[in-house]
């Protein structure tokens, strides 16, 4: 008898089943995981760029190379201002969509689309800047496997430094795109009221996870070739 | 309307004010590293610094993946399934970047051509525009 | 609809059951959503991978066999690739890549736990499908067009890709290193990228599904080792393919846009010095590897935990140890991800990390001795029932002992550095990963196979395929291990003109004979698959082995929706298998009043 009563008594703790245990949809449970395994996507391409500069004797300098912003003259020596106008747009976009999901939940269609039209704009202005850093870099002769800048002590560069920047910001700049791809699909929808008529936003959230993550990305891809 | 769990944390509002605010301020900390770290010549320190801007960087990582991603707020089980297997990134990174480095340092020793190659000067190009070395010290304040 | 509403997963399919009465051919054989008949699909498209990779060893084996000897049939089989009858050594290192890149992921992954993770995790759990049937539909319609991308590489001109199955640059970065490396490892990439997404939308399917859809009742450990194996696979999956998708990326920059992530310090004869410099191959085998360890795992625990779950049905006993076999799933997972340069011991790997691997190599040992331990303890005084489903799960602890062990040996640096890339680690890794699993297959495939289709399969037919099958496995690979010993390098196309390989040409036609006659028996197993469909004896029984797992509780042909009622509800873990002199009570029966806890 006595066995019964601990029997039910752990059974209480236990979960009772037939509903999430982690309570979210399992449409979030999919995103989450999504996104760690992007995350690992990434992970490999930057540790990759870790190993090869690891096991590089030289390498150029972030400074010499990112210096330039539009507009400027030939010559300009400014590192790290125009990629952090670049980065600081990403952080905001990324603020506009939390405070587009919050208002989702206030069930705030107004706040929704508001916050959504800002997100979108920066994801767009981060594109253009990235574009415009890409066309800058090749008018200097830098592409895939082509490096006209030498290493940070004067001696001759692999192609490898091109090489893992172009990849990598465009795999991230590939990201931002879907991202906003993603978000004016939402936007239409939220303007559609499809979200209004299924009761919750829980759409904008999945579709936020992924921007946050988006810019999470560039936090590591902008330390590890812009700063370091 | 919204799940119980979002009663427990105060204004909302004001929590992703702080969180920009945060953001910000260590973005511009780690810009300002940055350009503390133009043309510095202490090895050691310049080492040390690129320490602390990877600090920075985790620090902005957390930020954003807590609060921003919400995962602060959700259940403490999801929590940890997201962040052990992130965990995998600690030997992941390690012996990524530590053979990356014997291989190196294999070729610095057995391989003499190579050593010799990678420390030959090459002369600044014509356009003016990639004087990295020359103009860099220039610009510390 | 109140968010409560939409936590509660299973709301959204309870209308599933009553669809089916306006199902279409297309929609129900074809663009099918529903996962038994999705896991269908895997399984008999792994079915024809499986032939064909095997048939590929046939040929290869009966040129090792016969390295002198020439078979006309075979230039009308293959054309120009067997000119005079004879093997060319392009088509030899063709077929051996294909063989191994066929069988690895479009059998033992796509075609295991896609067909027994779509089929089991619903049925088990208690849900009425996937949490998201489309994205499951997706996943094995990215797997279809992985394998005909595949398929068309064996017909294109230059022939498919011939640089072994772990595509190593330079064979694989440089166009002109070799025929295959040209339009055949295109499509290689492509086909493996496809198969990278498949994958990874399996995968997250199958967590969802697991973490949210249990049925009332089902905690975590009440859920059958099956499920448990098949949950730490996806986990599995989802960490580690992605990797594998950027190395491959990196490598298309290589083949296709002049970088050189992977190249450095290339002389070509006749060409002179490559431009490419700076990158490291290493680099490759670590991204492959941190997938292609894991990927071992992959290939594995789901056939660990279906003989766990099959051991306890047939020797009518619980699973011995059901935590410890949990704990050792998870060590295994965790470890996978840890020991990956291990198959890089003789790259010049840094010693002393090469030492950090072998160490966490060698700790595998111990969850996994765990678990055969738990699986002889299952057996040990059970009330065993030799069913086919039976033999081949006790066949897969067999051949899991035995090649096991064998990793124990290449998990020693200073051993491996003897014995890479010779006869031994093939042998290792055939019998451990390779037959394992695919016994594995055999044993789930046996056993629920009266759940798929509502029929038995032959038993007669099911005995003489298993003897010949475990027989055959290790006349097949035990003398591998000899050849291996004495230095024997795998990936050579002719041996016989070494005068110390001599000594094995008799062997070696003795394991190409054995090789053909096992292969015939699979295709007995075939035969008595697609004949047990339409032609077997009919299950009449809800529950035919007596087993306590929810699969069992629903109709013996069950629709889309699975339980025409409501999903039961779950009061007991799965294993009360002769419990207070009960022969076994099934999960969904309460608890009774004088019942001991177990």
């Amino acid at each position: 008898m006595s066995n019964v009563t601990t029997a039910s008594t752990t059974e209480a703790k236990l979960w009772g089943g037939g509903k999430s245990p982690f309570n979210v949809e399992y449409g979030k449970v999919m995103m989450w995981y999504f996104l760690m395994s992007d995350a690992f996507t990434f992970g490999a391409f930057l540790i990759a760029y870790g190993t090869v500069r690891f096991s590089t004797n030289g390498w150029p300098d972030p400074n010499a190379v990112f210096k330039s912003y539009p507009f400027a003259g030939e010559g300009t020596n400014a590192p790290l201002v125009f990629v952090s106008i670049m980065t600081f747009i990403l952080i905001i976009s990324s603020v506009t969509m939390v405070l587009a999901v919050h208002a989702g939940k206030m069930m705030d269609k107004k706040g929704v689309v508001r916050n959504m039209i800002f997100t979108i704009i920066g994801g767009i202005a981060f594109l253009s800047c990235q574009a415009w850093e890409w066309n800058h870099l090749h008018s200097e002769g830098a592409w895939w496997g082509m490096n006209p800048f030498m290493n940070g002590d004067g001696t001759a560069s692999t192609s490898n430094f091109t090489n893992f920047f172009f990849t990598i910001t465009g795999f991230h700049g590939f990201h931002v795109f879907s991202g906003v791809v993603i978000n004016i699909i939402m936007l239409i929808m939220t303007l559609l009221n499809k979200f209004e008529d299924r009761g919750h936003y829980l759409m904008i959230e999945k579709a936020g996870l992924y921007w946050h993550f988006v810019d999470l990305v560039w936090v590591f891809v902008f330390t590890c070739f812009y700063l370091l | 309307m919204s799940q119980d769990t979002h009663a427990e944390h105060g204004d909302p509002i004001a929590e992703i004010k702080k969180v920009t605010i945060i953001l910000s301020a260590l973005t511009i900390i780690e810009l300002i590293l940055g350009y503390w770290m133009i043309g510095m010549e202490n090895a050691g320190l310049r080492l040390a610094v690129k320490g602390s801007i990877v600090i920075l960087m985790m620090a902005k990582a957390f930020y954003i993946v807590a609060y921003f991603m919400h995962l602060k707020h959700e259940a403490k089980n999801l929590i940890m399934t997201i962040v052990v297997p992130l965990a995998l990134f600690i030997w992941f990174i390690t012996a990524f970047l530590s053979d990356g480095n014997s291989f190196k340092n294999l070729r610095n020793t057995f391989d003499p051509h190579y050593k010799a190659q990678s420390t030959i000067k090459v002369e600044s190009k014509e356009h003016g525009t990639h004087h990295a070395t020359e103009e860099a010290p220039a610009e510390k304040k | 609809m109140s968010h409560e509403a939409v936590l509660h997963g299973h709301e959204g399919h309870d209308d599933h059951a009553h669809h089916e009465h306006h199902e279409t051919f297309l929609s129900k054989y074809v663009f099918s959503m529903d996962h038994k008949m999705i896991a269908k699909q895997f399984l008999i498209t792994g079915m024809v991978w499986a032939v064909l990779g095997g048939l590929m060893s046939v040929l290869f084996r009966l040129q090792l066999g016969y390295p002198e000897a020439s078979f006309p049939f075979l230039e009308s089989i293959l054309g120009k690739w067997a000119k005079g009858g004879q093997i060319t050594p392009e088509a030899y290192y063709a077929l051996v890549t294909t063989h191994g890149t066929v069988l690895v992921f479009f059998v033992l992954t796509a075609g295991l736990s896609g067909t027994f993770a779509n089929f089991l995790i619903p049925l088990q759990i208690g849900a009425r499908d996937m949490a998201s049937p489309f994205m499951n539909m997706l996943s094995y319609w990215f797997f279809f067009a992985a394998s005909i991308v595949m398929l068309s590489s064996m017909f294109v001109e230059t022939g498919p890709f011939s640089g072994g199955w772990t595509a190593y640059p330079p064979l694989s970065a440089l166009g002109d290193a070799s025929p295959g490396s040209k339009s055949g490892m295109d499509l290689w990439i492509i086909a493996m990228a496809l198969f990278v997404v498949s994958s990874l939308l399996g995968g997250l399917n199958y967590i969802a599904t697991i973490l949210n859809m249990r049925t009332k009742g089902m905690s975590m450990t009440r859920l059958p080792l099956t499920i448990w194996a098949l949950f730490f696979t996806a986990v599995l999956g989802v960490l580690s393919f992605p990797v594998l998708l950027s190395g491959f990326i990196l490598l298309i920059f290589d083949r296709n846009f002049g970088t050189s992530f992977y190249l450095s310090d290339i002389f070509v004869n006749g060409v002179g010095a490559l431009s490419n410099e700076g990158g490291s191959a290493i680099l490759y085998q670590h991204l492959f590897w941190f997938l292609g360890h894991p990927e071992v795992y992959i290939i594995l625990l789901p056939a660990m935990g279906m003989v766990s779950e099959i051991m306890s049905v047939n020797s009518r006993k619980p699973i011995f140890g059901y935590m410890a076999m949990l704990g050792s799933l998870f060590a295994i997972a965790v470890l996978a991800f840890l020991v990956w340069a291990h198959h890089m011991f003789v790259t010049g790997l840094n010693p002393f990390l090469g030492s950090v691997f072998v160490l966490l190599t060698l700790l595998i040992a111990v969850p996994s001795a765990i678990k055969v331990f738990n699986w002889l303890t299952t057996l040990w005084r059970g009330n065993i029932r030799f069913t086919p489903g039976m033999l081949f799960a006790i066949g897969f602890v067999s051949l899991f002992i035995s090649g096991g062990l064998t990793g124990i040996w290449l998990g020693n640096a200073a051993l491996d550095i003897h014995l890479h890339d010779t006869y031994f680690v093939i042998a290792h890794f055939h019998i451990v990963m390779g037959v394992a699993s695919m016994f594995g297959m055999f044993a789930g495939v046996y056993h629920w196979f009266p759940k798929m289709y509502g029929r038995y399969m032959n038993n007669s037919l099911a005995y003489i395929h298993f003897w010949v099958t475990m027989a055959g496995a290790y006349m097949i690979f035990w003398p591998m291990h000899y050849e291996g010993l004495a230095g024997m390098p795998r990936r050579y196309f002719d041996y016989s003109i070494w005068e110390s390989f001599k000594q094995f040409a008799d062997l070696n036609r003795f394991i190409s004979t054995v090789a053909m006659i096992v292969f015939a028996t699979q295709l007995l197993f075939l035969m008595n698959f697609f004949y047990s469909i339409f032609k077997g004896r009919k299950v009449t029984t809800q529950n035919p082995w007596q087993a306590n797992t929810l699969e069992w509780t629903t109709p013996i042909r069950p629709g889309h929706g699975n339980w025409p009622g409501e999903i039961p509800e779950v009061h007991r873990w799965p294993y009360d298998y002769g419990k207070d002199g009960v022969d076994f009570i099934p999960q969904d029966v309460p608890v009774g009043e004088n019942e001991t806890s177990h």
